[in-house]
């Protein structure tokens, strides 16, 4: 296991307002993190500012020695890739294609695959299971396949850190299971670093290495089985004598 | 997918002999009767049975169907720009209010300089050329408040609303100046309003041709850029593009290209919107290095046909353009419309 995000002091917000502030913490690598929180806490804020996708108010975020806020924005396209909860609106495409912009930060100006980039979008298709999707109209499938071909996108992109913001949020219990299990296996077979926020509490305990519990503007980190012995998440999400998690 | 890409190029191949022909027809086609061994004649010798024929093939219609071929290809890729900056199907080269700038720099040098008692209706040069650089004055400056709003605001809707806002005051300082003027130069307002490909001479093609083919290659070397806003702006940005230099480029270069358009021939409609969409349709591709020739050749094919009809071959009265194509495109938008039910996956 080695570092491969150092967050010092960091503070982020939107419109000028600090959300969360001098938050530390050291990401290791392979891992799988999961970000916790009630609606409106900052979590896409935070997720955005790691990636780079948004400015930071202060302190550092280094991916291994380098600062990421010294990146230029090609450079930050090696380094991480995303996911986002809405799956984009576009048709027109094939299932190949839209994976294919995975390779967009490793191609040339007319975006033409190398034998290379082709193996790669082969390979993330046959990941994710999608090998028998790749010349259907992305346009015509599921909101739960189609968050699995951006999955499929952002490996193609091939970089250590992925980061993914609520993907589950528009999909059913099966799908929700998928994709967990399938970032599950990403960290241990391609020893990638993911990062995902979600509300999915009970399967973000079964298959995180470590959770970052989001409340009022405090970030709490331990592992899963911390967090379902005490009862921090249960009284955050007001579920104390009315569910029991776990 | 070689098979895709050969499909392609044989459409790029028909597109081009189909737009030969339609070029060939617009030279051969007018109120006046010239053989059509006559009009090859004067294009490749310059020499023909009559002088007022030589005229009319080489100082009218070659100029006007060479027009016709840039401004089809200009207004279709600055649409398609517009289309996949905003990510929303029915945005067009004036949808930022570029051209309504250009028609109020219009209005205030045929109108507005009419109210104050100087007439340059005489004075053809002048008259022409006047419209020109009012024109290129009225679209730089809504340019400019494009470019300096983008820095300044952080959603790009914002703009487009700011686009369509401005595009509105100034429709409504030129119907303020129509109602105070006079009515000879009302009327050569109304009739540039209209559209026109025939005003561009052979000497202005030379300033003309460079600026749209800049405009157009511009465009086609930055269509991986333009791709990648299909996925929305977070998702570019994650795979490496310079969100707000992209921006300024996709605005500046739709401003070179419209703009240059409306500068000589008026605003021409519908033309910029409906092609894009009918490249999407044919190739069923969104992908730009793909639709971006598509649309060059299906938009000069376009102009070329409504310029054509216009002339009513056979007739001594000629329409104007923009009629032809807001007739031609208005059905092609209905068409779209019910066809996509899902507006949104439209792009």
């Amino acid at each position: 296991m080695n570092e491969i995000l150092n967050i010092v002091s960091l503070c982020v917000g939107y419109d000028k307002k600090p959300v969360i502030s001098d938050f530390n913490t050291r990401i290791s690598s392979p891992s799988l993190v999961t970000l916790i929180g009630r609606n409106g806490e900052g979590k896409s804020t935070l997720l955005k500012t790691i990636t780079g996708l948004l400015p930071s108010f202060s302190g550092n975020i280094s991916f291994f020695n380098k600062e990421i806020s010294s990146l230029s924005t090609k450079e930050k396209s090696t380094i991480f890739s995303i996911v986002l909860a809405q799956p984009p609106q576009i048709g027109n495409i094939t299932v190949r294609d839209f994976v294919g912009f995975g390779r967009y930060p490793y191609t040339n100006w007319l975006a033409m695959n190398s034998k290379k980039d082709n193996t790669i979008i082969d390979e993330s298709l046959a990941l994710c299971g999608l090998t028998d999707f790749a010349q259907r109209n992305f346009a015509n499938l599921s909101d739960g396949e189609k968050q699995k071909i951006a999955i499929a996108r952002a490996i193609a992109q091939n970089t250590p850190v992925i980061i993914l913001d609520e993907p589950t949020s528009h999909l059913d219990m099966v799908n929700q299971i998928e994709i967990f299990e399938l970032l599950h296996r990403l960290v241990k077979e391609k020893q990638k670093t993911i990062l995902i926020s979600s509300h999915q509490l009970q399967l973000a305990m079964h298959y995180s290495d470590e959770i970052w519990l989001l409340n009022q503007g405090e970030i709490e980190i331990n592992a899963p089985t911390f967090f379902m012995e005490n009862k921090t998440i249960e009284q955050l999400f007001r579920l104390e004598n009315k569910f029991k998690l776990w | 997918m070689p098979l895709k890409l050969n499909k392609i190029s044989l459409l790029l191949v028909l597109l081009s002999i189909s737009a030969v022909f339609f070029f060939i027809e617009d030279l051969f086609l007018g109120s006046v009767h010239i053989p059509f061994s006559n009009v090859i004649d004067i294009l490749f010798t310059s020499s023909s049975e009559k002088l007022s024929w030589n005229i009319i093939v080489l100082e009218s219609r070659l100029p006007r169907a060479l027009t016709a071929i840039l401004c089809g290809a200009a207004l279709s890729i600055s649409g398609l720009q517009m289309q996949t900056l905003f990510r929303n199907p029915l945005a067009g080269p004036y949808i930022l209010g570029i051209s309504s700038g250009a028609g109020l720099g219009v209005a205030i040098f045929i109108m507005g300089l009419g109210f104050l008692g100087i007439s340059l209706t005489h004075l053809t040069w002048i008259g022409n050329y006047g419209i020109i650089i009012s024109s290129i004055i009225g679209s730089s400056c809504v340019l400019f408040i494009l470019l300096v709003s983008i820095i300044r605001l952080k959603d790009i809707m914002t703009v487009l609303i700011l686009g369509i806002m401005i595009g509105s005051v100034a429709s409504a300082l030129i119907s303020i100046i129509q109602y105070f003027s006079y009515d000879n130069s009302l009327k050569s307002f109304v009739m540039w309003m209209m559209g026109d490909l025939s005003n561009v001479s052979l000497a202005q093609l030379k300033i003309l041709f460079p600026v749209v083919l800049l405009g157009l290659i511009l465009s086609f070397l930055i269509s991986k850029k333009l791709n990648t806003y299909l996925l929305g702006e977070d998702y570019a940005q994650s795979l490496g593009v310079n969100i707000k230099m992209t921006q300024f480029t996709i605005i500046i270069i739709t401003a070179i290209l419209a703009g240059s358009i409306t500068a000589y021939c008026g605003p021409i409609g519908f033309v910029g919107i409906v092609v894009p969409h009918l490249a999407r349709l044919i190739s069923k591709s969104s992908n730009h290095i793909i639709i971006i020739p598509l649309s060059v050749l299906i938009g000069t094919n376009m102009l070329l046909i409504s310029d054509i009809i216009s002339q009513l071959p056979g007739s001594e009265k000629v329409i104007p353009i923009n009629a032809i194509t807001s007739l031609i495109g208005i059905p092609f938008i209905f068409w779209i419309i019910f066809k996509n039910k899902r507006i949104s996956e439209l792009n």
